[in-house]
């Protein structure tokens, strides 16, 4: 498996299949005389920006600090060893619903799209 | 049986989604203009697209990702983005301009001005994203669509010299009005070559979880279905050059010259017909276009999508039609002239051609994508081909724009 050809950028999906977004990143662990370990994946668009250069950085840390406090202004991290399969989509033995990760998509459902008869 | 049943359904669907107004107009301009001359353009657009579409189609049966998912994970976020930007700028002007086709018919259909007309048709629209299914929509407005035939049943009561428009179908040097030919020529590349259309289609695949037992309905309906879309293109352009060109219409530069197409042939019911072809070519297309566009960020970024999913299982996705077919029909509603804005968008689109086809040399080429279902000699010489023209038409475009624009 090579880690920026099949898992950067791939589908991930909690326990139950919801898509939850893409691997923006990749966290590894450096420590000394060891080789490097992945230890998690970030999700969200702040992980994305950084892919993009320093200054995109941080517009959307500050972006995302503003918009939704100080919680926010950092990646959402899956930690490695959740992962459960490896296929068309990453699947983590996890419940997007116990995470932050859909915070946004909530306050949309709640305040906007909630709102307009029909949803 | 039912594959049979798949397969007419499949095709009703393409060629609803290949004639939208950028196809109706620039046919009808070419043939006003240039009578038969233009119509290899138009042949040679359709043969690109089935190709396209047949690819796209496979890549989401055997590997089970669309085009968009394909391209962020195949190239990375840095790569996506171009692709990203250049199809939702493209989207947008397309999507604008076919909420400008719909307004434009119900104008001609009650005499209120189209500009009025915009926001109800891209409420319209919404609404129907928002409470229907991908059936409904995918089914329902193509099967409406099939009112657009009455361009080739008028196209061969005109009986034209079939002679002349077979010399048409081959590539030939203008001898009048050089930069327009051009222009002209790549506009309705523009208009067949939609990246929409074949970024729907993957999405549509998944939204009907094609595995690898519909290769063969999905060729079928990729060339079959387009090649009806462009039968009706080419039957546009026919009654354009043998109506307008014979009562001397050369310049269709205003919208109301188009519906005096078919009342030669069809009298007060040629109006009608052609209202209703403009209204639903349109209105179908529209649907498509804003359903793309949350396709596309939705793919881009790992949300939830589906247009069978009610509205507040995916927030995100719902947001972005909603957004997008209310912003598109701002510019309608601001007096800005749907045809000027159609042919331009449609430029725009084979400029932009390079930036969707390049990833399918690479995408329908890897085995961990596609397996044995590789592209043959044929598939890659098309791919390769389209991405040459692309080059060509985002170099020529932008002085074409300037020398040869309406």
């Amino acid at each position: 498996m090579q880690l920026l050809r099949d898992i950067l950028d791939k589908q991930v999906v909690d326990r139950e299949q919801v898509k939850i977004g893409k691997v923006d990143s990749i966290v590894a662990e450096l420590g000394p005389g060891k080789p490097p370990r992945v230890t998690a994946v970030e999700l969200g668009s702040i992980a994305l920006a950084r892919r993009l250069g320093s200054a995109p950085a941080r517009w959307t840390a500050k972006l995302a600090a503003r918009l939704s406090g100080r919680r926010q202004a950092r990646p959402h991290r899956i930690a490695w060893n959740k992962v459960h399969d490896i296929g068309v989509d990453i699947e983590f033995d996890i419940d997007v619903r116990r995470t932050r990760i859909f915070a946004w998509q909530d306050w949309l459902r709640e305040h906007v799209v909630g709102r307009i008869p029909g949803a | 049986m039912k594959k049979l049943l798949e397969i007419s359904l499949g095709v009703v669907t393409s060629v609803g989604g290949f004639l939208e107004v950028g196809s109706m107009a620039t046919a009808a301009q070419a043939g006003a203009l240039f009578g038969f001359q233009l119509i290899w353009a138009v042949v040679l657009g359709t043969i690109c697209i089935i190709f396209l579409v047949e690819m796209a189609g496979r890549f989401a049966a055997v590997s089970h990702h669309t085009i968009a998912d394909g391209i962020r994970e195949r190239f990375g976020f840095n790569a996506f983005i171009w692709p990203l930007l250049a199809v939702l700028l493209v989207n947008f002007l397309v999507l604008s301009a076919e909420i400008g086709g719909v307004a434009i018919a119900a104008e001609l259909a009650t005499g209120i001005s189209f500009q009025w007309w915009a926001l109800p048709v891209a409420f319209l629209a919404w609404l129907l994203l928002w409470k229907g299914t991908f059936g409904l929509i995918e089914k329902g407005v193509s099967m409406l669509g099939l009112v657009t035939l009455c361009f080739v049943v008028a196209a061969v009561m005109l009986r034209p010299e079939w002679k002349e428009v077979a010399v048409g179908a081959v590539p030939s040097l203008p001898h009048h009005d050089t930069a327009k030919y051009w222009f002209m020529t790549v506009s309705i590349l523009g208009a067949s070559i939609s990246p929409y259309l074949f970024m729907f289609y993957s999405s549509g695949a998944i939204e009907d979880e094609w595995d690898k037992s519909y290769l063969g309905t999905n060729r079928a309906i990729a060339g079959l279905g387009m090649s009806f879309g462009g039968t009706i293109s080419v039957g546009v352009l026919i009654v354009a050059a043998l109506v307008l060109g014979a009562h001397g219409v050369n310049e269709v530069d205003d919208y109301n010259q188009l519906p005096l197409m078919l009342i030669p042939i069809f009298g007060f019911w040629g109006f009608v017909l052609f209202v209703a072809s403009l209204a639903i070519a349109c209105f179908g297309a529209a649907l498509e276009v804003a359903l793309q566009q949350a396709y596309l960020l939705a793919q881009g970024f790992g949300w939830n999508w589906g247009e069978d999913l009610k509205p507040r299982d995916d927030p995100g996705f719902s947001l972005v039609y909603t957004l997008t077919l209310f912003l598109a029909a701002v510019p309608i509603a601001l007096g800005l002239d749907p045809l000027k804005l159609t042919i331009f968008s449609m430029a725009l689109t084979a400029a932009s051609l390079p930036l969707t086809v390049v990833p399918f040399l690479f995408l329908l080429n890897d085995e961990r994508y596609v397996g044995q279902h590789r592209n043959g000699v044929f598939s890659n010489a098309a791919v390769i081909f389209v991405i040459a023209l692309g080059f060509v038409l985002a170099v020529v475009t932008i002085p074409l724009q300037i020398f040869g624009g309406t």
